[in-house]
């Protein structure tokens, strides 16, 4: 009862960090909450194989990239239409009061998943190059130039002056 | 690629990188500087457009229902006894939450969408500017409370709160005003370059105080916090 109660903690003090982490990888509110919601159910059931505690928000993040993956994997969702995504979550993009901070949130849901996602776990989850090329088993020079076309994509996206930006 | 570009590479790949060439390019060039700047002020914006906020959830346990559900009369039971707490709770006007994670996080990347506000002088903010982004929090500074050099209505986690430079013996010390955000106790901080305290204040929220690149300890921004919560007078 106490390792549930202490899980249960643990879920929580995690949960507003993982839901946004898994929004920014689905772009879908719903979405991002029912595979968090599914994905701390595996994690309780694999609960033994957490040795260390200061490790749980890794060793979730990495379950809930497996489960989001799964639920693609079992729904077969059609191509990704990122305008309709958009229009789904217009409430969210409209509840930032500040209009260059609603910019960039849909400059984010227009970038591609692959620097979407390294972006997401170095922002949000403050990941390093190395733990992101761990987790998406990626070289170190992979993960720094999606990182950088991710920036130069979402500076470009929102207007801000690129003509310095290093070219490729 | 020139030294400039791999600097730039670099930065956009983590513009909190603080590797020592980089930043020994960074101290020589003005250029690759201000590039920096406009970079960290981007940052800022990204992630603070990365902090969704999703309704809190009471109940995080989905294997307590998904592992055999308790009776029917027990979960009535619970159900009434939740409803209870809830109501007392409200009734009490009980602030149970914990200090928020991220509060500290977001006062700092707020910080960093305002570099204007950090410069020293002693050009005081005109005081119906002052009272101006005051009056929405009910309240008013004392006169001894130091040169105010900036006072800005700031939009912060969906509220206007007053955001506040305060000229001390120590350098530009940042204030700002969160009657929102309520924290249990004083929580110190360090980020970014950034070195603060956020401390409560009961019945008004909390006040978030920090200062940038400075050699301050941590017992010398509580004693500038505890002076600038005494200089605050509560209108209402």
């Amino acid at each position: 009862m106490q390792r549930r109660a202490r899980f249960q903690a643990l879920c929580q003090s995690l949960r507003p960090d993982l839901l946004r982490f898994a929004f920014w990888l689905s772009r879908d509110r719903a979405l991002a909450e029912d595979v968090v919601q599914e994905s701390m159910l595996r994690a309780w059931k694999a609960r033994d194989s957490l040795l260390d505690e200061d490790a749980a928000k890794p060793w979730l993040l990495t379950i809930i990239r497996r489960e989001y993956a799964r639920t693609f994997e079992r729904k077969r969702f059609p191509t990704v239409d990122v305008d309709e995504l958009i229009a789904k979550e217009e409430p969210l993009l409209a509840a930032a009061e500040e209009q260059d901070i609603n910019d960039v949130r849909v400059a984010m849901m227009k970038l591609p998943d692959e620097y979407r996602e390294p972006l997401a776990l170095q922002v949000l989850m403050g990941y390093s190059t190395a733990e992101i090329a761990r987790e998406l088993n990626l070289s170190g020079p992979a993960v720094l130039t999606r990182l950088c076309r991710a920036r130069r994509q979402l500076r470009a996206a929102c207007g801000e002056d690129t003509s310095q930006d290093p070219q490729e | 690629m020139t030294e400039h570009a791999q600097y730039r590479a670099a930065m956009m790949a983590d513009p909190h990188d603080d590797d020592a060439e980089l930043r020994a390019h960074r101290e020589a060039c003005a250029e690759c500087r201000a590039f920096t700047e406009r970079l960290l002020k981007f940052e800022s914006r990204l992630e603070r457009a990365m902090r969704v906020d999703f309704p809190p959830k009471a109940d995080v346990l989905p294997f307590a229902r998904k592992q055999g559900k308790a009776p029917l009369a027990a979960r009535r039971w619970m159900a009434l006894a939740a409803s209870v707490l809830i109501g007392a709770a409200i009734v009490g006007g009980v602030w149970l939450s914990l200090p928020q994670p991220g509060l500290a996080a977001a006062v700092v990347a707020h910080m960093a969408g305002e570099p204007e506000a950090w410069r020293r002088t002693d050009i005081a903010v005109p005081q119906p500017e002052l009272a101006d982004v005051l009056k929405d929090s009910k309240l008013r500074l004392k006169p001894d409370a130091g040169i105010v050099s900036y006072a800005s209505s700031c939009t912060f986690r969906g509220h206007k709160v007053p955001h506040l430079v305060v000229q001390t013996s120590s350098g530009p010390v940042t204030v700002m005003v969160l009657v929102h955000e309520s924290v249990r106790q004083p929580t110190q901080f360090e980020d970014q370059g950034y070195r603060g305290t956020i401390v409560p204040v009961p019945g008004h929220g909390s006040i978030a105080v920090l200062m940038r690149d400075s050699g301050i300890d941590a017992g010398e921004i509580e004693r500038i916090a505890a002076r600038v919560d005494d200089s605050i007078v509560w209108t209402g």
